[in-house]
């Protein structure tokens, strides 16, 4: 799923998500495409908050060796 | 020569001692700038005094003098509450002197006072000169102008490793209330004196070639009433932070001032721990709008849900006052559309891999809650439905008569002789009218 692109940045997962909020709220979606969304808009909040509140080992390394 | 003309060092330098003091008045004020200032053990402290000639970038006078203990004390501490400038080499001074030769120690100033305005006159005029020339070469704002990013994480530090401020730092932002992660790391650089302009731009570029790798900068210092700042206010420094191409923020702990870094950087705090903060303020910020698009997402289901439930609510009606729909085949759709949002819920819910989201299964629990609180009431209007359904209701012996497909409720509208077709519980029967 593209969501689940590892190289995504946050800026890019935040902004997916809230233009999946905004369809949400212009109520356009059927049901079959809300649960889709519903699905991408999980990965999107699990993803952001793994970045703000988890500690990447990779960022961390690439750190301490500069 | 005649050797009573021949004089001793002794009795030349005597002689130079008195001629001054004849001649010399009692007390100038002069100004000039401070390049060594060094207190020593008994108290007094010794400084050197030197005039720079700026188009040729060479001295043209220079002096030692010296402040007597009594008067050191004095003299510091009435010049740095004024100022918040520590007294040390390389800012100018207008200070009031007596001129003095010593048989030993030769030529020295010994100072009686200081005019601490002067000196804060000639900061506020550096500063200006300096903002004036960067505002010319247009970059004023540029730090200023940079985007901050949406997450800020990896923060460049500059600092000084003594410095108090940097573990203070560390300290507050390690320690926030809701878990954000930040990393660190450290750039050497001296806080105060001389070799702050070249330490602080080698630590800039050295960010600079690893740009990619931080969202922001933060210059800090451990403050304290007085602080030598002077370092700070050049022309290179201030141009290097206002085209930097991270967002810079200070916190250099200065309580009367902004240096012309902090005017120049992208955000100015007072202290390190300030600077901690904004950065926690920041990703707080951002864990707020995750929590609020969660929550949108949730509202507009269960809203949804009501839709879907007020639609079926308006056919179970129609088909309770006797209007034959096909109650079943809508009460299935309703009911997977239903089924299919339970499921997208449950999807979110079960696949939520830390156990301990609070944010997200607080808001998803909720949201499940809403579902089960709507399929319960779907539930409830399906059940009459049904027990209004025409099945229910030809099983108790009632039955329905057709007359050209047509469900038969008035019977002046059957004309003698036309077939019917009345259907019971079981199966159907053809009669033809008689009588009317």
């Amino acid at each position: 799923m593209k969501s689940m692109d590892k190289k995504m940045t946050y800026a890019e997962a935040m902004k997916r998500l809230q233009a999946i909020v905004s369809a949400v709220e212009s109520d356009e979606l059927d049901v079959d495409q809300l649960t889709v969304k519903l699905k991408e808009a999980k990965e999107l909040i699990t993803f952001c908050k793994d970045k703000l509140t988890s500690t990447s080992d990779e960022v961390k390394k690439i750190l301490e060796s500069l | 020569m005649d050797d009573n003309r021949i004089l001793t060092l002794f009795e030349l330098n005597s002689l130079v001692r008195e001629t001054l003091s004849l001649t010399m008045g009692d007390e100038y004020w002069i100004q000039a700038e401070l390049s060594e200032v060094h207190p020593n053990a008994n108290g007094h402290c010794y400084v050197e005094f030197v005039q720079k000639d700026d188009r040729h970038n060479s001295l043209s006078a220079k002096a030692k003098g010296i402040i007597w203990r009594d008067q050191w004390v004095m003299i510091k501490s009435y010049f740095e509450q004024t100022t918040g400038q520590s007294f040390v080499a390389g800012i100018k001074v207008q200070v009031l002197v007596t001129v003095s030769f010593h048989e030993i120690y030769g030529y020295s100033l010994i100072i009686h006072d200081i005019n601490p305005e002067y000196t804060m006159g000639d900061m506020a005029r550096r500063r200006r000169e300096i903002l004036k020339q960067i505002e010319a070469d247009g970059i004023l704002t540029m730090n200023k102008e940079l985007p901050f990013p949406l997450s800020v994480q990896r923060i460049a530090v500059i600092s000084s490793a003594t410095a108090a401020g940097y573990g203070d730092f560390c300290r507050q932002l390690n320690d926030n209330a809701s878990g954000l992660v930040f990393y660190v790391h450290f750039f050497q650089a001296a806080m105060q004196g001389k070799q702050v302009e070249e330490s602080v731009l080698a630590a800039l570029d050295e960010i600079n070639a690893h740009r990619d790798l931080f969202d922001a900068v933060v210059i800090i210092r451990g403050g304290g009433a007085t602080s030598d700042l002077s370092g700070f206010e050049t022309y290179p420094l201030a141009a290097a932070c206002a085209q930097f191409p991270l967002p810079i923020i200070t916190g250099i702990g200065h309580e009367r001032d902004d240096t012309v870094i902090d005017i120049v950087a992208h955000t100015r705090v007072k202290t390190p721990t300030a600077a901690a903060q904004l950065l926690i303020d920041h990703q707080t910020e951002q864990l707020t709008m995750l929590e609020d698009a969660a929550m949108s997402i949730k509202e507009n289901i269960i809203e949804r849900m009501k839709t879907e439930s007020e639609r079926l609510n308006v056919l179970a009606e129609r088909s309770l006052r006797g209007i034959p729909l096909r109650v079943d085949k809508e009460l299935l759709r309703v009911d997977s559309v239903c089924q299919k949002l339970q499921s997208g819920m449950n999807a979110i819910i079960s696949n939520e891999k830390h156990g301990v989201d609070t944010l997200l299964n607080r808001i998803m629990y909720a949201t499940k809650q809403g579902l089960v609180i709507e399929q319960g009431k779907l539930r409830l209007i399906a059940q009459r439905v049904d027990d209004n359904s025409p099945q229910k209701v030809l099983s108790k012996g009632y039955s329905i008569t057709y007359a050209d497909g047509k469900a038969v409720k008035d019977a002046s509208a059957v004309k003698p002789d036309s077939e019917l077709k009345t259907v019971v519980s079981n199966g159907s029967i053809y009669s033809k009218v008689i009588k009317k």
